[in-house]
């Protein structure tokens, strides 16, 4: 789910580039450091403003300064049992991998409908349920998210297609 | 069968076919009925078998018969609705009556046809209704009827022995348990407990030493002779008798008999074998009774789980699986790795030591568990060793072995069964015994074996548990807290929820829901794996790990919650991604840990798996180590590097070890992103190829950033310095002499110049010689003399022209009206040469010409001439002010300088930079807050010829500064000056006055640069 998101950060700036445009390099450095990161539970897609810069305060030592920048970002965070749609970028044996966005997402072939079946014979390889249904890489995909875990810089869950509406989607290409 | 017992058979038999009435009173009176009908019969029937007495044997078959079918028909009431089922075919009540006789005694004897003929005959009529074969209706039925019985029997038979005893058993205890309660029931719940315990008129207890483990067999043999005396004239005294043995009570070796008297009991037990009823009886307290019947939980022995041995002491402390209980509990067969040596220790069997006595057996290490081997047993024991190769069950010295194991029946009391926790490897030996390998580990019998002894300490306040047997089945919760076995949870689920309970942890499991997070603990071979929960059955949870995104598949009970961010435990000392060294000449990096091993990737990019105790050491981790890439740029562990070639791969690096790095990247998951890599085969990713700072604070380029670059947007990067040669050298017509060398002294015309030097016409010989430009001293062309500090003339009050202006030597370009010419000819400074040096010029000029520091400070710094001319150009402008002075600085200075110091950092590019913060305040800023450290060296190593420079520049700014001042009062008498020839001694008057001073030299200039612009034409003239 997006949201926006008041948020906090200090931002360090370089004395050599203290100057009067010292506040377009702070918001600079600051795009440049979160825009696209993602801070555990959520990922910061994107800045909309920054609307309140601190007064720089030189940090003992090494000279930078420090300025504490407020801002307003839209931020995404998946949840649990949030259904989103997601494409298909490598199937195995055990499940297969969806992204939807910059979240990965396996699906275990414990939570695909028991008639959606591994087909390893087929160019790609792929889950079939003999018919229509089809899932391989690039399918598109609806899924239910059922468990999300933060790494270092990422996050990636656990997704089931096995309820109602849920799985392949009609490719209306 | 002898003949007293015949005569008894009527109330025996009675008794013994209905032995408990009361049990079967809840059968209808169908069963009554049975037996009335059954009763005449029987009286009957002796009467027959008495006249038929000549055939024994078919009596004794009845007998047989009869005793089976009695023992079935207490069991087996389901069976006889059954029949009674089958029977309705019949529809003829009496007749199934008959048949279910028939069924009973004499299915045997219709079978056998010379039997049935002489039952025939001989009791046909009086045995009517008994064997109905009279009618001849119903013989082919009755043929039919009892054919099928017959079979229904065999069946029957069949299936009894199918039963194994304990399935019989169980299923007569629960029939028979169920029955019992239902009034005892009843009873207790009307009576208050405490009433219900003994008092002195209630019968005595007495334990009774018996045989240590025949007690439940005393019993049983107490229990038949009380059924055999029930109702006769010496119908025992004891009113109960019971034992509490087992192999870890302590009332084991005692029956406990109650009764009113003592005699009672010896009465009762005399005879008996296995119990002492001679021996000391022991009263037990009215107060310990009710303890005497405590109920006190045994461990229960299941086939196929894990049990160890406590003795022999050459076992002790062994795993061992049970195979079988047998039926006593007492002892368990189990089977266990043996520790063998084959004979290899004892000399001779039974050796004798000098003083007669045997010889102990060699104590010392236990030999290593080995299965057993034929072979070796053949070697030594030929004659010990029996057995089948086919079945792989051998006998060797009276040890049976069967695939190898050991099988031996020990009591239970001689094993721990608690706390037993078989680590993998030891159930992996078993395992591996087996077929299939690995294969064969049972993890339900793993899990039964580990259930008692973990489960208490599995369970931690805020595991989500569920209930799963016993009458809270079903419920859900949360522990709050564990105490033992008895877990307090708060239900949150169901019709109790909100409600605390308290529930033992047998019952209990953890649940998980799909999606969580969870770490594995415990026994499993998984352990400190983490993952996320995929699917659950039962008690089994697939999870998807976290390091290798594989499933892998555990019991719930082995798990736990886990925080989001999972780590992967350490090994030992090991962590993952130290780095290790396998043998001297390889290292590895670890990229696997796991519960008793590690996967290390070792510096030929091979992994391998490794125990801890296969590698030699840690290698710490040097923060400090450097390599050079195959660039020749310096690496430092946390640089990112990509490989060249190969994969392409980049990543950061963990570590460097001689010529090898190994670095991390996310790009992969294979090796835990590892890769290894030669130094030599890495280049740095970096812009400008220099070494990646580690410090986020000089991470980012600084130039592309400067904002001191964006301040001045139109300064588009570094402009190149002025070019060398523009416009016409002003050397060239001047006069000169040569200072050094072969032609020193002699006078001479330039006739045109290089960068470094001067063609140089002499006057005294028709030549012209190639002269640097630093030999030659420039002379006044009409009065000879020498024209100091040429190159530095152009002062500081030289305010006018620009670089770009349309007079770039405007000095020169005058000619013979150059000011300083035609100063030089018209003031009297110049004239005069008392007053010249110091008055006609400045004494900032003069000390600037004489300031020895300045010229060879140029001249030792740039180490070429070649520069010096435009230094002095430059400086000129400098000081002129009208070309920003750092630009010569800048453009021109430091790139000698930085030549001269013969390094080619970065820190030119700061230099340059600097060049610009500088530029705004003076030439030489060599004081100039330099940023970077380089750039200061580089300053800092021009500073005395900078310094030199900035005091040249020094004496120019009061000039500058005071010029305006002066000026304003001379700028009306220079034009006066110009305009009137005559008063030039006043004039000369005027400024032999004012030359001394300063301050009137400056102005003298700015003078004269005003006047320039005045009208420099009249002046030509």
């Amino acid at each position: 789910m997006f949201f926006l998101y008041n948020m906090e950060r200090r931002v360090t700036l370089h004395p050599s580039y203290f100057g009067k445009n010292m506040h377009e390099l702070v918001t600079g450095k600051l795009l440049k450091d979160v825009e696209g990161t993602c801070t555990g539970s959520y990922y910061i897609i994107s800045i909309m403003d920054t609307f309140d810069i601190s007064e720089g305060r030189i940090l003992p030592g090494n000279g930078l300064a420090e300025f504490t920048v407020r801002y307003r970002a839209v931020v995404w965070r998946p949840f649990k049992g949030e259904t989103i749609d997601a494409v298909v970028v490598s199937v195995n044996v055990h499940g297969f991998f969806a992204e939807a966005g910059p979240l990965r997402i396996f699906v275990s072939s414990y939570l695909i409908p028991s008639d959606i079946k591994w087909d390893p014979n087929a160019t790609p390889p792929a889950f079939s349920d003999g018919d229509e249904t089809r899932i391989e890489v690039g399918t598109h995909t609806r899924i239910k998210l059922m468990g999300i875990r933060a790494e270092v810089g990422e996050l990636w869950a656990i997704g089931s297609i096995k309820e109602d509406y849920l799985g392949a989607l009609e490719q209306e290409s | 069968m002898s003949g007293p017992r015949d005569h008894e058979v009527d109330s025996d038999e009675e008794e013994d076919f209905n032995p408990a009435p009361a049990d079967m009173s809840d059968d209808e009176g169908q069963n009554g009925d049975n037996d009335e009908e059954e009763a005449p019969r029987r009286k009957a029937s002796p009467g027959h078998t008495r006249n038929g007495a000549d055939d024994d044997e078919d009596d004794e078959e009845e007998e047989d018969d009869q005793d089976d079918v009695n023992a079935r028909n207490d069991d087996d009431d389901e069976e006889d609705e059954d029949e009674e089922e089958e029977d309705e075919i019949q529809g003829h009540r009496r007749k199934r009556r008959k048949d279910r006789r028939n069924a009973f005694f004499d299915i045997e004897a219709e079978v056998d046809d010379e039997d049935e003929g002489e039952d025939d005959e001989e009791g046909a009529e009086d045995q009517e209704g008994f064997i109905e074969h009279g009618d001849p209706e119903e013989a082919d039925f009755a043929a039919r009827d009892d054919e099928r019985i017959h079979q229904d029997l065999d069946r029957r038979r069949q299936q009894d022995a199918d039963f194994d005893a304990e399935r019989m058993a169980r299923e007569l205890q629960q029939r028979h348990a169920h029955r019992r309660r239902a009034p005892g029931m009843g009873e207790t719940g009307a009576v208050p407990q405490r009433l219900l315990l003994p008092s002195v008129d209630d019968p005595s207890i007495w334990g009774v030493r018996c045989k240590e483990g025949k007690e439940r067999e005393v019993i049983f043999s107490i229990m038949k002779r009380v059924q055999e005396k029930m109702g006769t004239k010496d119908e025992l005294g004891i009113t109960a008798a019971f034992e509490r043995g087992g192999p870890n009570s302590v009332m084991k070796g005692l029956i406990y008999v109650e009764a009113q008297r003592q005699t009672d009991i010896l009465q009762a037990l005399e005879g008996m074998l296995n119990v002492y009823p001679r021996t000391k009886l022991l009263l037990v307290d009215i107060k310990e009774m009710p303890d005497l019947l405590r109920v006190q939980k045994t461990p229960t022995l299941e086939p196929g789980s894990w049990v160890r041995l406590k003795r022999p002491n050459k076992y002790a402390g062994d795993l061992a699986q049970v195979l079988d209980v047998t039926e006593n509990g007492l002892e368990a067969r189990v089977r266990y790795i043996p520790r063998l040596d084959y004979g290899m220790r004892d000399e001779h069997p039974g050796a004798m030591t000098a003083d007669g006595k045997r010889k102990r057996p060699v104590t010392g290490a236990r030999p290593p568990q080995k299965l057993f081997s034929e072979v070796e047993a053949r070697k030594r024991h030929p004659r010990y060793i029996t057995g089948n190769p086919n079945t792989n069950v051998w006998q060797y010295n009276g040890d049976e072995f069967e695939q190898g194991f050991l099988v031996k029946d020990i009591k239970i009391q001689l094993l721990v069964v608690k706390d037993v926790n078989p680590t993998l490897e030891e159930v992996t030996k078993f395992a591996s015994g087996g077929d299939d390998g690995v294969e064969n580990i049972d993890l339900k019998s793993l899990a039964a074996s580990l259930k008692d002894s973990s489960t208490n300490v599995t369970y931690l306040p805020g595991d989500v548990i569920e209930v799963y047997e016993g009458e809270q089945k079903g419920v859900v919760g949360r522990a709050t807290n564990v105490q033992g076995d008895i877990v307090t949870m708060d239900v949150t689920e169901g019709d109790l929820a909100g409600q605390t309970i308290e529930v033992p942890t047998k019952g209990l499991r953890k649940r998980f829901k799909t999606g969580d997070h969870v770490k594995v603990i415990g026994g499993s071979r998984y352990r400190d794996e983490v993952g996320m929960v995929v699917s659950i059955s039962e008690d089994r949870v697939t999870l998807l790990t976290d390091q290798t995104t594989t499933e892998i598949i555990v019991f719930s009970k082995d798990l736990r919650e886990a925080s989001d961010l999972g780590g992967q435990g350490a090994l030992g000392q090991y962590e993952m991604l130290d780095l290790v060294q396998l043998d001297p000449t390889t290292v590895g990096c670890i990229v696997k840990l796991d519960r008793e091993s590690m996967v290390v990737l070792d510096q030929n990019g091979d992994t391998r798996q490794v125990m801890p105790s296969q590698i030699a050491n840690k290698l710490p981790r040097r923060k400090l180590a450097v390599a050079a890439d195959r660039n020749g740029s310096e690496i430092r562990p946390d640089d990112v590097v990509k490989e060249y070639g190969g994969m392409s791969r980049q990543g950061k690096i963990v570590h460097i070890h001689r010529t090898y790095v190994f670095c991390h990247t996310n790009a992969t998951n294979e090796n835990a992103g590892i890769f290894v890599c030669k130094v030599s085969n890495v280049s740095t990713i970096s812009a400008k190829g220099g070494r990646v700072t580690s410090s986020i604070a000089s991470g980012p380029d600084l130039n592309s950033m400067n904002p001191m670059k964006k301040l001045n947007p139109n300064a588009k990067g570094d402009m190149p310095p002025p070019k060398a040669t523009f416009g016409r050298d002003r050397l060239v017509g001047q006069t000169v002499t040569i200072k050094k060398g072969g032609w020193k002294g002699l006078l001479g015309r330039v006739k045109e110049t290089t960068d470094t030097h001067a063609r140089v016409e002499l006057h005294t010989k028709s030549k012209i010689i190639n002269v640097p430009k630093a030999d030659l001293v420039v002379r006044d062309g009409v009065s000879g003399r020498e024209i100091k500090n040429y190159e530095n003339r152009r002062p500081g009050g030289f305010l006018g022209p620009r670089p770009g202006s349309d007079r770039p030597n405007p000095e020169w370009n005058g000619g013979s009206r150059t000011p300083m010419t035609n100063a030089s000819s018209r003031t009297p400074a110049w004239k005069t040469p008392t007053q010249g040096p110091n008055g006609g010029r400045t004494p900032a000029w003069s000390r600037a010409g004489g300031d020895g520091g300045r010229t060879p400070a140029w001249a030792g710094a740039d180490g070429s001439r070649t520069v010096n001319p435009y230094d002095g150009n430059r400086t000129a402008y400098g000081g002129a002010g009208s070309r920003t002075p750092a630009w010569s600085s800048g453009a021109k200075t430091p790139a000698p300088d930085s030549f001269g110091h013969g390094s080619k950092t970065p820190a030119y590019g700061g230099g340059v930079s600097d060049a610009w913060g500088s530029g705004s305040k003076t030439p030489y800023g060599a004081s100039a807050p330099t940023p970077t450290a380089n750039g200061g060296d580089s300053w800092s190593g021009y500073t005395p010829g900078a310094s030199g420079g900035s005091h040249a520049y020094d004496a120019p700014t009061p000039g500058m500064l005071g010029a305006p001042t002066p000026g304003l009062n001379y700028t009306a008498p220079t034009p006066a000056a110009m305009n009137a020839p005559t008063p030039s001694a006043q004039w000369q008057g005027g400024w032999g006055a004012d030359a001394p001073t300063p301050a009137a030299g400056v102005s003298q200039l700015s003078a004269l640069a005003s006047s320039f612009s005045v009208g420099p034409g009249s002046k030509v003239s």
